[in-house]
């Protein structure tokens, strides 16, 4: 005479017992699979023997959630997604950061530590790059902030052709980026370009604008800030139209200067969005690379070439893998103190409001 | 993060892969083998494919198939190199740069050719008859040394461009004996015999602005005597910088001296810096771009093919579209000659320049098969039936009893200096480290070039970082 066994959803999973619900099993099976192969199977085989013992731990997975967290199992495709494509790359290029490897030599990595960011802590080439990118950055975003800001003034008014007139000023941030850098360099050409034939007009002698590094820096401070203001005056234009007349209206009657009307109520609802843009055009500041790259080719000599170009160099040109990953994390750190900081003010003025 | 690619790839490509052997192999007495080799979109390429399509049939009998993955010029490098790199080995030939040699053999992605050459009389012969200058800068890493790696795909070398229309107007030509006391060059034989003193005369010569007359016609706009490339990008300022080193004495870092040969005291001798002096005196006489620091071979070639200088030295991979009228505003006035070089004292030219062109390799990762079908292939490239019908179709070829045949300067007003050209070439470095020995020579030429330093200090910059550089390398001891 057998027991009759319970039926088997209400029996508790047994920790070895093989169902396609027990995850916990699949995971024991994975983790000692996956190591064992890739020590004792040759790579290929290892590669395909690790991926069906990844695949088996999220098939088990999915079914243990099948029918209880539906919510969970909605955003898994999409986590997955994200860890794959951006996540683990990014736990891998970290690591090897602390490598010492280069993409296009045999020599497998060799740990050294954080070797890689002294060397690129001491490279003088970096700091002038961060100087150049700083530099850039700041009259780039510090131009766009003040022509958006005006331009968001303007389309705040009524007046005819306001639509068309947007559209055309929106145009630039739609357009991609290696069109604004072709458009530009022609634009500055002293031979054929539009700019170098106006000054001609007056001077009789064509215009070389980028001979000269402030020229070169000008000219590319100049592309970003016509590809971006506008963006700025999105933000801005939004602020402005989400002031409540009634406070202008009571401005008025209490005969508040324009001045005092900007800094009392408009100041104050656009303010956070304000920062937003002044953010999101930092951290994109300084990653500035296409334009540069188009226009200036980083040039004179390297007086415009930014850091993220340097970057390129680094991983692309000269195969110094693991020191530009390096330096990419250090970029990456520096952006998410400049966010923080930026984070931080906002909050703060959120609760002086 | 490459790694990470990498696996993803493998895994797509895996599960591809899967699918299609999961329906069986086929069995066949014949095999399907598709060679596919990365290249470069131009010209020479295309017709690489196209003759491979009309013509090639594997000796072995199996049906081989050249597949050439065409990538546009600008991110070739960038392609090819992520391509190696990732280990997707999708690649069992490419197109390389002479100077990525090094790099891509020191990652193991490029087979060295010696153990099939040596004991292949036909092979012997072609690589016999192939010039020997191509040879070592197409083949060897390093450079000059004995071990081999490519074969020819489209040698190219420097030429002069100039417009026969105003080279050869009866006006000017007065005009000209009258200010210098000697000929303008008209023929293309004149041409040749053109040394750096006369390109300066004629950059003086026809620098006109807009309103003067040129070859009897009213301007319409500023008109310039000569160009040549010096621009940052890429190599578009060494290429020419490097046949002034060498025609005034000088040398670059010597790379069949390692570990002996030094950058220091080399690089910046007395001679280099007169040299690098020379080259930079002469870009006063060119359009405007070229005091931005990008006025590359591109540049240079659409100037001179919008019909705004009188001469330009350029590769002749550009000669085509500048006799093409719809890409060329001079298509009909354009005629070649040998580039310029440095008369000696002896009254002779001295012509060295740097080698342009490319040869293509053979990958590691193929099977012995797949290597056989390779070698066949590159074999009947190198034929001297398939190199002429290349060059009759625009190509260039580097084999002597094929660029020796008197229809061969039939074929393209430039052939003519081909054969001369070819005697006075030279290669830049092969070594892993080229791109960053590029980057900064090129960095600090164009600092010159656009004023911000002089030559001595450019030249003193750029030995001190290749001395540094390839000591920490180990290629200086």
């Amino acid at each position: 005479m057998s027991v009759a066994a319970p039926p088997l959803r209400h029996r508790p999973p047994g920790f070895l017992r093989p169902s396609p619900a027990n995850w916990r099993l699949a995971l024991l099976l994975a983790a000692v699979l996956i190591p064992g192969s890739i020590l004792l199977l040759p790579q290929h085989v290892a590669f395909w023997v690790s991926l069906a013992a990844a695949a088996l731990v999220a098939l088990t997975l999915v079914v243990n959630a099948w029918g209880r967290y539906t919510g969970g199992l909605l955003v898994a495709p999409a986590l997955a997604l994200l860890f794959l494509m951006n996540i683990f790359p990014l736990m891998w290029s970290f690591g090897l950061s602390f490598f010492s490897y280069r993409a296009n030599r045999m020599a497998p990595p060799i740990f050294v530590g954080l070797q890689n960011y002294e060397w690129v802590l001491n490279d003088p080439t970096v700091w002038e790059r961060l100087q150049t990118t700083a530099l850039m950055a700041v009259l780039s975003v510090t131009l766009q902030m003040v022509i958006g800001f005006l331009l968001a003034l303007l389309f705040e008014k009524q007046f005819p052709g306001r639509r068309f007139l947007m559209i055309l000023v929106l145009t630039p941030m739609m357009l991609s980026f290696v069109a604004v850098g072709a458009f530009f360099r022609y634009y500055y050409e002293p031979t054929f370009g539009l700019l170098s034939q106006f000054v001609r007009m007056f001077t009789g002698e064509p215009f070389v604008l980028l001979q000269t590094p402030t020229g070169a820096l000008a000219g590319v401070v100049f592309a970003d800030a016509w590809m971006w203001s506008p963006f700025v005056m999105l933000l801005v234009l939004a602020g402005l139209v989400s002031v409540p007349k009634y406070l202008y209206e009571a401005a008025e009657i209490d005969r508040a200067t324009w001045w005092r009307r900007f800094r009392t109520i408009t100041f104050p609802y656009i303010k956070g969005l304000l920062l937003l843009a002044l953010l999101f055009r930092t951290i994109e500041a300084f990653k500035l690379f296409d334009v540069v790259f188009l226009i200036t080719n980083g040039g004179p000599g390297t007086s415009t070439e930014t850091i993220a170009v340097y970057v390129y160099r680094l991983a692309f040109q000269y195969f110094r893998t693991s020191q530009s990953a390096a330096l990419a994390y250090i970029l990456l750190f520096i952006v998410i103190v400049l966010t923080n900081l930026y984070l931080y003010f906002v909050n703060r003025r959120a609760q002086e409001a | 993060m490459r790694r990470a690619e990498r696996a993803l790839c493998l895994a797509v490509a895996g599960l591809l892969g899967a699918t299609v052997l999961s329906s069986g192999p086929l069995p066949a007495s014949a095999k399907d083998i598709v060679l596919k080799m990365a290249v470069p979109d131009w010209p020479p390429t295309r017709i690489m494919q196209d003759l491979a399509n009309e013509r090639y049939k594997a000796k072995s009998g199996n049906n081989v198939k050249l597949e050439a993955d065409f990538i546009p010029w600008p991110v070739y490098y960038e392609r090819l190199a992520a391509s190696l790199t990732s280990g997707e080995k999708k690649y069992q030939m490419a197109v390389s740069d002479s100077q990525w040699l090094g790099a891509f053999v020191e990652g193991g992605y490029y087979m060295q050719i010696d153990r099939f050459i040596k004991d292949d009389p036909e092979w012997q012969a072609i690589f016999e008859d192939l010039h020997p200058n191509v040879v070592w800068a197409y083949s060897t890493y390093p450079y000059k040394s004995d071990k081999h790696y490519g074969f020819p795909q489209m040698p190219d070398v420097l030429v002069t461009y100039y417009r026969k229309d105003v080279f050869c107007d009866p006006g000017e030509q007065q005009a000209f004996q009258a200010k210098y006391g000697k000929k303008l060059p008209c023929t293309g034989e004149e041409m040749d015999d053109a040394d750096w003193d006369m390109i300066k005369n004629i950059g003086e010569f026809f620098k006109r602005a807009k309103g003067e007359k040129l070859a009897g016609k009213t301007l319409d706009d500023d008109f310039y005597g000569i160009s040549y490339q010096a621009g940052k990008d890429y190599d578009f300022a060494i290429m020419q910088v490097n046949g002034f080193i060498w025609q005034h004495g000088a040398n670059i870092w010597d790379e069949t001296r390692i570990p002996n040969g030094q950058a220091e005291g080399v690089v910046n001798s007395p001679e280099a810096v007169k040299a690098f002096e020379h080259y930079l005196s002469l870009l006063q006489y060119m359009p405007p771009v070229v005091k931005t620091g990008t006025m590359d071979i591109f540049k240079t070639d659409e100037l001179f093919r919008e019909g705004k200088v009188a001469l330009n030295v350029n590769w002749i991979g550009f000669a085509e579209s500048s006799i093409n009228p719809q890409t060329s505003k001079v298509a009909d006035k354009v005629a070649f000659g040998l580039a310029p070089g440095l008369r000696g004292p002896d009254g002779k030219i001295v012509r060295w320049q740097n080698i342009g062109g490319q040869p293509f390799v053979l990958t590691t990762w193929n099977s012995e098969e797949v290597t056989k079908e390779s070698l066949d292939f590159c074999k009947w490239w190198l034929s001297k039936e398939t190199q002429t019908e290349f060059a009759r179709r625009g190509g260039q070829s580097a084999l002597k009893s094929v660029y020796s045949q008197p229809e061969y300067v039939t074929f393209r007003p430039w052939n003519r200096t081909w054969a001369a050209s070819l005697d006075w070439q030279k290669d830049v470095w092969h070594v892993p480290d080229f791109y960053e020995l590029l980057v900064q020579s090129q960095e600090q030429y164009v600092k010159a070039i656009t004023g911000q330093q002089d030559a001595k200090t450019t030249m003193d910059n750029i030995a001190a970082f290749q001395q540094d550089l390839l000591t920490q390398a180990g290629l200086i001891k």
